[in-house]
């Protein structure tokens, strides 16, 4: 059942906004004057992706740079390993980021949901009780 | 992570890039399905889809100056050559890249006069 989450004017174009509906948080993607309903949180590591940035059909997740398709919550990319430069962290820095660096490699970065969108007039609609979707894990 | 969908972005991203600058991707087809699905590969390995032409120095400066699309950093030279050291990329007037080829930057006038 479709409903309405947000009106058309409270997003422009190449812009997002986060709504929650019925304690699902979601984001609304205006590609161009079309819009895309995608799950929140990041397939990798959770991060609200309406915080990042979105080019095109393409959003960037904010926090490890993973990139998603709007249009299929398709995964693209994995995230973008960090890169220190040419300079030595202190030693304690360095474990710790090797660390943190051998558990993220182990972490998959799982496609995200969509969910169908309908605009009426002002009005954008989501339809949220679509199957719930696997997740690839 | 599906190749096909990752060159595709890649290719739709960059070309946001290099059009500002005055180039396209070059018109032969094969030859950039190619390199991108090489830029692929080394984004899996090195998170980043460095010029698949050009070995890698160690130095992370370096290394920067070969991120695809790499013409800011060497305008010059691929201006003169008329394409980027790939061929990944061609000036926008360029139909035909049969007489395009690598130049180094040794060979270039305007630069060894620079560096002069």
């Amino acid at each position: 059942m479709f409903v309405e989450v947000a009106k058309m004017s409270e997003i422009a174009k190449g812009g997002m906004k986060a709504v929650e509906v019925n304690g699902r948080w979601i984001v609304l993607c205006n590609d161009n004057g079309r819009i895309y309903a995608i799950e929140r949180r990041c397939g990798h590591m959770s991060a609200p992706l309406d915080m990042g940035t979105l080019n095109g059909y393409i959003l960037t997740c904010p926090m490890h740079h993973s990139q998603f398709d709007i249009t299929s919550g398709e995964a693209l990319s994995e995230p973008v390993p960090r890169d220190f430069g040419d300079e030595v962290p202190p030693k304690n820095m360095g474990i710790y980021l090797q660390n943190i660096a051998m558990l993220m490699s182990h972490i998959k970065t799982c496609d995200i949901k969509t969910y169908p969108v309908k605009v009426e007039g002002d009005s954008i609609k989501v339809d949220l009780e679509l199957k719930d979707c696997d997740r690839l894990i | 992570m599906n190749v096909e969908s990752r060159k595709k972005a890649l290719r739709y991203q960059f070309e946001k890039v290099v059009d500002p600058l005055g180039y396209k991707f070059s018109p032969d087809e094969e030859l950039v399905d190619f390199l991108l699905e090489q830029e692929v590969f080394l984004e899996r390995k090195h998170g980043i889809p460095y010029c698949p032409c050009q070995g890698l120095p160690k130095d992370r400066e370096g290394r920067m100056k070969l991120v695809c699309p790499c013409i800011p950093f060497h305008r010059e030279q691929f201006d003169y050559m008329k394409c980027c050291w790939c061929l990944l990329y061609v000036h926008k007037d360029v139909t035909d890249t049969s007489g395009l080829r690598q130049i180094p930057l040794s060979e270039i006038p305007a630069a060894g006069l620079k560096r002069g």
